[in-house]
């Protein structure tokens, strides 16, 4: 290969893992979600949404910086989803594997409806002068935003990293994953633990939303296209596999990437779709199997 | 004591709302429907067509109990085999006669089908979410394919040629479509009926409930659910070729979004999905309010879909009607 191909596989690699990050801060929540839940929640793109149109209304009526909001969007996002959770998931006693899909789907409607009346259908975006420019390492360009991004990811997954493996807190949300009559009986408030979980979820997909806006257009119904990126990462990695959905995220970044500069651009989305059907019809269990730990 | 079994099955329980007399007073409603209301033919379509769709989903979504998210693919293909063979220079001499634009509807039934065996077969092993999941998957593809290919038109999408006119009939003519629209209810309202009385009607209802227990009966769980998807599939074309002839353009973004899928799905649960009449009932419920509030929301429609499906899922599990046969028994058990 010559120096050109080379940069230029690169590059698409970079750029690839960049965007697999947020795909993974987006698949954790989901995947935090279903491995305490055992729900899948069909109205997280939506949240995502939520924390874009949050940057947005932010910009326009303060003109505050876009990474700013996420003081604003992440707590948000977190009371949003413990609400949610509250009052109307638990509701829902033994009925919770069919309804909470009902349900997250009349949720995700509720919210791109709202935003729709609220903001109107035009795709809308933010200017800030420094998210457009580029850093370049050894021939690779890399815009600004994208490795706000990514460090944003970074930071954020590691969070839960720390809470979940060392502090009381994640002890809980571990044993309620487990084994939840167990927990309950061990003196863990599981209700309470549910909540914050679905609340942590919701806000990991209202951060992604947020470290997404400066590099794209939004409008209303944007997160029918990244909840499917998150089903795609949660899947690849197995359901409620915290690590798995990391690497997950990485992997349908690079798959996308890499297809779309070396075989169509059209068929960018498509890559994934199939890897993703591949993976559930082979194994529903995850690329990476019961090898790596879960939650 | 051997003749109780048979005797209360076949005695026609009065007060219920599963039986024959609620079909017939819908679909006479229906039949009523253009000579009162002639001015909002559209409105008549459209619900119409969107009863059928949510009874042609019903078939697997409530029969057989596999909740598909994907459908709008079925309807789509449907439509661009009905707009694509439309015109008679499209299709071999032979077959350009005066039934030309129903080739095309023929046609996408049988690709439905097909695309719906295959489907099935791949997908059935997966149980609850994650075959809902991976209908979302399969019909996202189907929709790439029709944005990247050109013989679909791409994104722009689908004109329908001038249409020859099958027995004099102009098939732009609203009321010519408000009554094929009735046909399509109509025919998808007594293939439910028939399937329910059915061998398979009682197969598919053991799968919905318990699966395993069905096998240990000889049914084949897997050869069920693959009948209904067929059967849906073939009406959901059949219905998306009619959609088309309404739309007279549309466009992948119109027909095989998601949201439609979605739609489709919502409307037969929130009516009902384990009765027949239920999705008919949801659609027809559903239209009405869209209508109400259209000037309050305009284009945020789903909104009210959205809190009825919130609702249904809190408050009334079987849906509207599932509500009518609580009244219903209350007001039979009160007497």
């Amino acid at each position: 290969m010559d120096q050109v191909a080379v940069t230029a596989f690169f590059q698409t690699l970079v750029q690839g893992l960049l965007t697999g990050g947020l795909y993974a801060l987006i698949g954790t929540g989901l995947s935090l979600i279903f491995g305490v839940m055992k729900i899948i929640n069909f109205a997280h793109g939506d949240f995502l949404a939520i924390g874009m149109f949050i940057t947005l209304a932010l910009f326009k009526a303060f003109n505050l910086d876009p990474y700013l909001s996420l003081l604003v969007a992440a707590p948000f996002g977190f009371a949003l989803g413990y609400l949610i959770q509250r009052f109307v998931l638990a509701r829902l006693g033994d009925r919770l594997g069919e309804g909470s899909l009902l349900a997250t789907l009349g949720l995700g409607l509720i919210i791109s409806n709202t935003l729709l009346l609220g903001f109107g259908a035009q795709p809308q975006s933010i200017n800030v002068p420094y998210a457009i420019n580029t850093l370049k390492f050894a021939g690779v360009q890399v815009s600004v935003s994208l490795l706000i991004a990514g460090l944003g990811t970074v930071l954020a997954i590691s969070a839960l990293n720390l809470v979940l493996y060392r502090t009381e807190l994640g002890r809980a949300i571990r044993a309620t994953a487990q084994n939840p009559l167990g927990a309950e009986l061990q003196g863990v408030k599981t209700s309470n633990i549910q909540a914050i979980v679905f609340g942590v979820g919701v806000s990991f997909a209202a951060i992604a939303g947020v470290l997404l806006m400066p590099l794209l257009y939004t409008f209303p119904t944007v997160g029918e296209n990244y909840v499917t990126k998150a089903f795609i990462v949660t899947v690849l990695g197995g359901l409620g596999n915290l690590p798995g959905a990391v690497v997950g995220g990485l992997v349908l970044g690079v798959i996308e990437s890499l297809g779309a500069f070396y075989i169509s651009n059209n068929y960018r989305d498509a890559y994934g779709l199939i890897v993703f059907l591949l993976v559930l019809l082979l194994r529903p269990e995850g690329l990476f199997g019961r090898t790596v730990k879960r939650v | 004591m051997t003749a109780l079994a048979p005797t209360s099955a076949a005695r026609p329980r009065a007060l219920t709302f599963g039986n024959v007399w609620l079909s017939a007073v819908l679909v006479a409603i229906l039949f009523i429907y253009p000579f009162v209301f002639g001015k909002t033919l559209n409105f008549g379509i459209s619900t119409l067509l969107f009863a059928g769709f949510a009874m042609s989903w019903n078939i697997l979504g409530g029969w057989a109990g596999q909740t598909s998210l994907g459908h709008a693919a079925l309807l789509g293909i449907g439509a661009y085999s009905m707009t694509l063979l439309a015109t008679p220079e499209r299709l071999p001499p032979f077959l350009s006669s005066p039934l030309a634009p129903w080739w095309g509807t023929l046609v996408g039934m049988v690709v439905a089908v097909a695309v719906a065996a295959v489907w099935g077969w791949l997908t059935f092993r997966l149980q609850g979410s994650y075959f809902a999941l991976s209908t979302i998957a399969v019909a996202l593809v189907i929709r790439l394919i029709a944005i990247n290919s050109n013989w679909t038109g791409g994104a722009e999408g689908l004109f329908m040629p001038d249409l020859p006119r099958p027995f004099g009939l102009d098939l732009f003519d609203r009321k010519v479509e408000y009554w094929l629209a009735f046909a399509f209810v109509l025919l998808t309202l007594v293939i439910t009926h028939l399937i329910r009385r059915s061998r398979m009607g009682y197969a598919l209802q053991a799968v919905r409930e318990d699966e395993d227990g069905a096998r240990a009966l000889g049914i084949d769980p897997a050869r069920m659910k693959l009948l209904a998807f067929m059967l849906s599939a073939a009406l959901m074309a059949l219905g998306g070729s009619l959609y088309a002839l309404y739309l007279q353009a549309f466009e992948p973004h119109t027909i095989l979004e998601l949201p439609l899928s979605i739609q489709i799905a919502l409307l037969a649960i929130i009516g009902g999905r384990t009765t027949i009449q239920g999705p008919l009932i949801g659609a027809l419920v559903l239209s009405i309010f869209g209508e109400v509030f259209r000037n309050v929301f305009s284009s945020a429609n789903l909104l009210i879909y959205g809190v009825l499906i919130l609702l249904v899922t809190l408050f009334a599990p079987s849906g509207i009607m599932g509500l009518f046969q609580r009244a219903g028994s209350k007001l039979g058990t009160a007497r």
